[in-house]
């Protein structure tokens, strides 16, 4: 028999199966609609309130957390209403998947009840009435006139939506730089240039005159010193005193609010900042007395936020050191104040940058270069190095940058020109001080950088824990200058500690108490000192000798040497996180609660 | 200058944003009671060996070209169906699947630097070479998209056939839709948008399930809707059936022109015979078509015209288009609240500037795949027409091979048998 | 309306090549055309396909995780494929967990008010003074990323999602990657389907 004929349905009626095959598709039919039904209720419902992120469980959880003491009535309700919630979400899982099955099974069997009713209740093939209608050629005109139709409304809806839809992106700057002044040209009156000049640059340093390079070497405008890369220019300071005898103690004065902030000095006096969650304050004290002149609280300035920024308690409100410069002093805050006072405490100018979007604080220093501060203002997101006028604070420059950091900014007078280097969680990043131009830039590091660049030997080193110490050297001659890696090394190294580099060799000092000395030209240790207390503050090379002070305010001075020489351990008394400053035989030293000045004689 | 906060810092931080990474706040302690590390969970993927899928697919569509072809039997191809639903749909859970191939193909060519695998270029290319020469016998009984329709279709109507025409038009807009996506980088959509996986998974996003469902409900009455209307991959295996060399018959011998089979087919693809009263004016019929080649360049860069003015408007559907966006009305201080894709953005290193560059590069790239894709319309546009106008002459009842999907409805109503075959 | 354009007789255009004209030669040029393209298919196939780089499933980098909470919600599969894993090695095993307890949980406990996990999937055994052990339960795991948000904010970030490539469909165009703000997903090689961030460069001080 030939396979067609078998395979072909007989058309046949089969009465009795079709009553039967009904039955079941209409109760098929029946259960996936309730079944459906259901799932799509549960969906809703969960929809409605999901049980996991309950708000009523979050409106409980954070009035414990807010409460002082234990409250057993409330953590028994969140108890009680956790238990229902997660009841309620694992059985709407459970109901989820048996649904799934069920509607499928009864999608089956109503598809299978179906097919057999059509089988045995078959329509029988019968042509059309003897005209086809619509006709072979009717239909061809109605299709074509249908799609001239439907592509005449496809025009029409692309050009709606072209006229309608703009995109709201602003077209891309050439220049990263950002806040760069932007004059807005008024329409149809073109500015002379010389007018517009003016407006462009309000302040252009009118007779105001900046100290040169020379002073500033002369005094310690900032952290680490001239330059922020931990090298003194006096190489007279003391080494042995003791504070409890009062021994070479030239005076010791309390400090009314603590903070990590290391102390700044310029001529005779000498500044330091302190804050607590609500108050700010700037003190100015005689270098040679110890006398409080003055302490200057600072107000609410423009754009101050209400609440005070969260910080961890080692960073606290006022980790930033000053910078001084000339006449005036400034300092910044963790909530983004910035202050600039004159030599007798009146406030110049003052201005918030943002609160910083920081989650230990802000922390980095200020520094002076001259007409400008330099605000490392590194965070989250909208990181970037300010340029303010330091004779009215206007912004001069600003860089964006992209990586948050807990570094300081250094400012190196290079054999190629003054370099500003910053260091961010990935890179080092060299500009030009006075124009914000980057001049290179370096990926290096990694983690949560606090250390800041060092200087020496005509290499820059820049370090942070877990990731490596990284010389950087530049061929010569080269403008711009072209960075290439020294060495690197990657035994100890430093946490929150800075580097600090002389003409033979670097030193690194970390939190778990190490000190190293690195030789400078190949990278090799040349020795490693373990000390009992682990090192917040950074050392400074003072001549051929090296300061620096543990977290306990022992002071360990030791050799600019290939071994290690101690020249004497005296003690500041008490706990210490700042960087002392080294002048013209006298160290300024700030501990937990006092400044104390160290003095041969 | 200060890190490693002290466990009291917990208590402070509540809200800090937690991405501070590869912050060793805590050191690794030195257990001394011997206990050792277990080891992290990391399964391997439970993997199916290429040669496995590509076997699959080769029997599939070998068998069912077989029982198309040879066995004519249309309880026989709807088993075939099901049983692929049962293995490339519930087993296999949907994927892979030639109909998404398209696009892995498609990014493979556009040069965006991700290759294709050997499988799923077999895949793409498989059922197309069978649609040389057999016909669509892929849609017939081997994809798992196409068999659920198929058995879902259980009281098929016939559509009219200028609605079918136009309703057609659909796969290819989303065909070109689907390169354009994926020319821009903006994702797979035939893969996001299939309305059945879900069903395969039993699981998966409301909207998915709504989708599906309204589509097989439509199905129980006009068979296949997924198929004709939309499917991306149907197109091209459209294109290749149409040159088949065995493609199926509907008749296993001579027509005798019995007019049974007219309304057996639910997918209108079946060519009846060329009436011979030709209606008025042949001149008319020559001048339009002649028009109709005349217009189509201008057609053409018209479509693509239209399609480059829409750009911004299609851009809208890059997710990288949208944040710029976001982005950029954040900063004019539009919403009072960052997205969770603002927000995420601002944590990594790059800077609105950058976003905006990355959009600006983006548009352009819309601005020619745009174009591309109208003059692609235009051209399905005037290739539709062009057809409707051509008169090609046939004397039986054939099957269409571009729209028959081999689904061997047609042979029930054929009286004619293999016996009457005057070999 | 026309009558008759018989003109295109044999090229391209005449698809429905009526049973009119059946008589063909043994291997005409249509076969030769068919013939062809078999070849470029196969050709096709081989050139489109990078044996060598079997980019194949999907997963996360931990690193880019910005634990939003859509792995738990944007995945195909409910529950998602993503869970949480621990890389033990990387962990303090802290009695006061960020992981484990509520910010500001007044007791170190698995009391409802003061457990993190909204489905209690993390575990807590005591290992030794002061040492706890934190492990997860797959079953229960939904993937939201609340524990791996806390282990990242207070603790060293041994808490990881990751796409559990034994449960994941391995979908052509992930579900969850379209959705992650932080563009942590990728694709990823069979042989190394994890991204786990590990112990390894530098390594972590020793207590």
């Amino acid at each position: 028999m030939p396979l067609s004929d078998k395979n072909k349905p007989r058309f046949a009626a089969n009465e009795t199966l079709w009553r039967t095959a009904m039955t079941v598709a209409v109760v098929a039919g029946l259960f996936a609609l309730v079944v459906s039904t259901l799932l799509i209720a549960n969906y809703l419902q969960m929809r409605a309130v999901n049980p996991l992120d309950n708000p009523e469980i979050v409106k409980l959880r954070l009035q414990l957390a807010q409460s002082q003491e234990p409250n057993p009535t409330l953590s028994e309700q969140i108890r009680v209403l956790d238990l229902l919630a997660r009841k309620a979400f694992f059985t709407s899982q459970k109901q989820l998947q048996a649904g799934a099955y069920l509607l499928l099974g009864g999608v089956v069997v109503l598809a299978l009840a179906l097919y057999l009713a059509g089988q045995s209740r078959p329509r029988l093939p019968l042509p059309n009435p003897d005209v086809p209608a619509p006709g072979y050629w009717t239909v061809r005109a109605r299709a074509r006139e249908l799609i001239a139709l439907a592509g005449f409304v496809w025009v029409i809806g692309a050009l709606l939506a072209a006229h309608f839809t703009r995109l709201d992106v602003p077209v891309p700057a050439a220049t990263a730089s950002l806040g760069a002044p932007v004059i807005p040209a008024k329409a149809g009156t073109s500015l002379p240039a010389s007018e517009e000049q003016q407006k462009t640059q309000p302040a252009a340093a009118p007779t105001v005159t900046w100290p040169d390079w020379a002073t500033v070497k002369k005094n310690w405008p900032s952290f680490r010193g001239p330059g922020s890369y931990g090298v003194a220019q006096f190489t007279t300071a003391p080494v042995e005193w003791d504070v409890e005898s009062g021994k070479n103690i030239k005076w010791k004065t309390d400090v009314p609010l603590p903070a990590p902030n290391s102390p700044v000095v310029w001529d005779n006096r000498v500044f330091l900042s302190g804050a607590t969650a609500d108050k700010r304050e700037i003190y100015c004290f005689d270098s040679d007395s110890g006398q409080l002149l003055w302490a200057y609280t600072l107000g609410k300035l423009e754009g101050t936020p209400d609440a005070p920024p969260k910080v961890s308690d080692e960073t606290s409100f006022a980790a930033p050191t000053m910078a001084v410069q000339g006449d005036r002093a400034c300092a910044i805050f963790a909530n983004g104040d910035l202050a600039c006072v004159d030599f007798s405490g009146k406030l110049l100018w003052g201005k918030n940058l943002g609160a910083p979007d920081n989650h230990y604080g802000h922390a980095s220093s200020l520094i002076a270069f001259q007409n400008l501060l330099l605000v490392q203002f590194d965070q989250k997101a909208n990181g970037r190095l300010v340029a303010l006028d330091l004779s009215d604070g206007h912004e001069v420059y600003a860089v964006k940058r992209g990586i948050i950091s807990w570094s300081s900014p250094a400012c190196v007078e290079t054999p190629t020109g003054f370099q500003l280097l910053l260091n961010s969680s990935k890179d080092v990043t060299s500009y030009e001080p006075l124009t914000g131009k980057q001049l290179w830039q370096l990926k290096c590091l990694s983690g949560e950088v606090a250390p800041s660049p060092a200087w020496g030997a005509g290499l820059f080193l820049v370090a942070n824990d877990y990731a490596t110490a990284t010389a950087i050297k530049f061929a010569e001659g080269k403008t711009p200058p072209e960075p290439e890696i020294a060495w690197q090394f990657e035994d100890a190294l430093p946490d929150t500690s800075s580097p600090v580099g002389t003409d033979t060799h670097f030193y690194l000092s970390t939190a778990r108490g190490e000190i190293v000395c690195l030789d400078a030209k190949t990278g090799k240790q040349a020795w490693m000192q373990e000390n009992e207390e682990g090192f917040n503050a950074s050392p400074i090379a003072v001549g051929d000798r090296i300061y620096l002070v543990d977290r306990k305010g022992m002071v360990t001075i030791f050799k600019d040497s290939d071994s290690f020489e101690k020249l004497g351990s005296p003690t500041l008394g008490e706990e210490s996180f700042a960087t002392p400053a080294f002048m013209d035989g006298r160290i300024y030293a700030r501990t937990a609660t006092k400044l104390i000045c160290i003095a041969a004689g | 200058m200060r890190r490693l906060p002290c466990i009291f810092a917990l208590l402070l931080l509540l809200a800090v944003a937690g991405q501070a990474t590869a912050a060793f706040r805590f050191p690794i302690p030195e257990f001394e009671s011997g206990y050792q590390h277990p080891t992290p969970v990391t399964p391997a993927p439970r993997l199916i060996p290429p040669a496995v899928d590509i076997a699959a697919l080769a029997g599939a569509l070998s068998i069912t070209a077989w029982l198309v072809l040879k066995r004519r039997s249309r309880r026989e191809v709807l088993l075939m169906a099901v049983a692929s639903v049962l293995y490339f749909g519930f087993y296999r859970k949907g994927c892979i699947c030639p109909v998404g191939s398209v696009q892995n193909v498609a990014n493979a060519v556009v040069g965006n630097g991700m290759g294709v695998p050997f499988v799923v270029a077999v895949y793409f290319f498989l059922p197309l070479l069978f649609a040389i020469y057999f016909g669509r016998v892929f849609c017939a009984g081997v994809c798992p998209l196409g068999a659920a329709q198929e058995i879902l279709a259980l009281f098929p109507v016939q559509i009219s056939r200028p609605l079918e025409h136009v309703l057609g038009l659909f796969a290819y807009a989303y065909l070109g839709f689907a390169v354009l996506a994926i020319y821009t980088g903006a994702g797979f959509l035939v893969c996001q948008y299939d309305p059945f996986v879900g069903f395969f998974r039993l699981g998966g996003t409301f909207n998915m399930f709504l989708a599906g469902g309204i589509l097989l409900l439509i199905g129980i009455f006009v068979a296949r809707p997924y198929c004709r209307f939309l499917c991306p991959y149907g197109v091209l295996l459209r294109w290749a059936s149409i040159f088949s060399k065995w493609h199926v018959t509907i008749t296993p011998a001579e027509c005798i022109q019995c007019r049974l089979c007219e309304n057996s087919c639910p997918y209108n693809a079946i060519v009846v015979p060329t009436p011979e009263n030709a209606p008025d004016d042949r001149r008319a019929g020559a001048r339009r078509l002649g028009l109709l080649l005349l217009a189509t360049p201008l057609i053409v860069i018209f479509a693509g015209w239209t399609g480059l003015a829409s750009h911004q408007f299609i851009a809208r559907i890059h997710p990288t288009i949208r944040l710029a966006e976001r982005v950029a009305a954040e900063e004019q201080g539009v919403y009072a609240e960052r997205s969770v894709e603002s927000e995420a953005f601002r944590a990594g290193s790059k800077t609105p500037a950058d976003l905006y560059a990355q959009a600006e590069a983006l548009r352009i790239r819309f601005k020619t795949a745009s174009a591309c894709f109208g003059a692609f319309m235009g051209v399905a546009f005037c290739g539709r027409m062009i057809r409707l106008s051509v008169i090609r002459r046939n004397r039986d009842y054939v099957a269409d091979q571009g729209a028959c999907l081999s689904c061997a409805r047609c042979f029930a109503y054929c009286p004619v048998g293999k016996e009457d075959a005057a070999f | 309306m026309s009558k008759e354009k018989t003109g295109t007789d044999t090229s391209a255009t005449d698809a429905a090549g009526g049973s009119g004209d059946v008589s063909v030669p043994a291997f005409s040029r249509r076969d030769f055309m068919r013939a062809a393209a078999a070849v470029a298919a196969g050709g096709g196939a081989w050139m489109v396909s990078h044996p060598s780089e079997q980019v194949f499933g999907w997963q996360l980098d931990p690193r880019k995780c910005q634990q939003c909470g859509r792995c738990a919600t944007a995945c195909v599969l409910t529950p998602s494929a993503v869970k949480c894993v621990h890389a033990y090695e990387m962990c303090g095993f802290c009695d006061l967990c960020g992981g484990y307890l509520q910010p500001g949980a007044k007791a170190q406990d698995s009391g409802a008010e003061n457990e993190l996990c909204p489905v209690a999937a993390l575990k807590r055994k005591y290992v030794e003074a002061p040492f706890y052990l934190y492990t997860i339960i797959e079953d229960l795991c939904i993937g939201c990323g609340k524990c791996v948000k806390g282990c990242n904010a207070f603790g060293n970030g041994s808490l990881q999602l990751q796409v559990k490539q034994e449960i994941c469909v391995h979908c052509n165009d992930c579900a969850i990657a379209r959705n992650c703000p932080a563009q942590a997903y990728q694709r990823v090689p069979v042989a190394k389907s994890y991204m786990l961030k590990t112990l390894e460069g530098g390594g972590a001080p020793k207590a």
